[in-house]
């Protein structure tokens, strides 16, 4: 089948990918797909919440700024679970993030001297264990997080 | 794809109450601004958000939200936040939303700190 006609394909035992349109509403699917995977794993319900956000605004930034809002553009979302930390790659193909965004200041934002947008990248941050951004592809650009489950709770993928 | 954000605006005693249904995203602006908008002045000075628990927020309908905050700062209007789960509570703090409006347990806990 052609890869990028399947929605979700298996890639071994621990490991998930998604394809997503280019469609906002469509990081929903990449969300619920994460949650799944972590609780299989065994994540604790506020780890999974905190991977959904980060996943959502991750697929969200791709959508918009990565991809431009293209239709024919695509995401791909690859889930790798790996002792007690699922890693989340999720690949636009766009051109990197060139400027990250200013810490946001909500001051400011209630002045309307910063905009109260762009705060994305600053929840991804703030919800996972570790973030990379603009590795760089052969057709785009990937966002990389790592989000750790403390032990001992890891489920039937843990082993 | 999504759920469209309805609000439902209920008024009572100098008091509004937000019931917020749906997606809460960047697509919600309009939603807010016409409940904003059919505020008189009576039921104006206070305004309670109410959040569906399992309502999905991301980072486009926190900023609308802020959009919102700034305009309730601007009358200097109270607002109370109440109906978020636990994780979005902890969102909204980390964001600094609960600086300008404060998360309530209940509606009722919301409407005796706004009116006492």
């Amino acid at each position: 089948m052609d890869q990028h006609r399947e929605l979700i394909r298996t890639n071994g035992e621990k490991s998930v990918e998604v394809h997503l349109p280019n469609m906002l509403g469509y990081e929903r699917v990449a969300m619920e797909c994460c949650a799944s995977f972590a609780r299989i794993a065994g994540f604790t319900s506020d780890r999974i919440e905190d991977l959904k956000t980060a996943v959502s605004e991750a697929c969200l930034n791709a959508i918009e700024h990565g991809n431009k809002l293209r239709p024919e553009a695509r995401v791909t979302v690859t889930l790798e679970i790996e002792d007690d930390c699922i890693s989340v790659r999720v690949k636009d193909e766009g051109d990197g993030i060139k400027e990250l965004p200013e810490e946001p200041d909500i001051v400011q934002k209630i002045e309307r001297l910063q905009s109260p947008r762009r705060l994305g990248i600053f929840l991804i941050r703030n919800l996972v264990d570790h973030v990379e951004f603009n590795e760089p592809t052969n057709d785009g650009h990937v966002l990389k997080m790592v989000l750790r489950q403390p032990k001992p709770s890891l489920g039937v993928l843990g082993g | 794809m999504g759920t469209e954000t309805r609000i439902e605006v209920l008024k009572e005693d100098g008091l509004s109450v937000f019931e917020i249904r749906g997606d809460v995203t960047s697509s919600s602006e309009s939603a807010f601004s016409d409940a904003y908008r059919s505020l008189k002045v009576e039921g104006a000075g206070k305004i309670i958000l109410r959040f569906q628990e399992d309502s999905y927020i991301n980072s486009g309908g926190i900023a609308v939200l802020i959009q919102l905050l700034a305009e309730t700062n601007r009358n200097k209007q109270k607002i109370g936040i109440t109906g978020l789960s636990a994780h979005f509570q902890k969102i909204f703090k980390m964001v600094g939303i609960t600086r300008f409006a404060a998360i309530y347990p209940t509606v009722e806990e919301a409407k005796k700190n706004l009116t006492g």
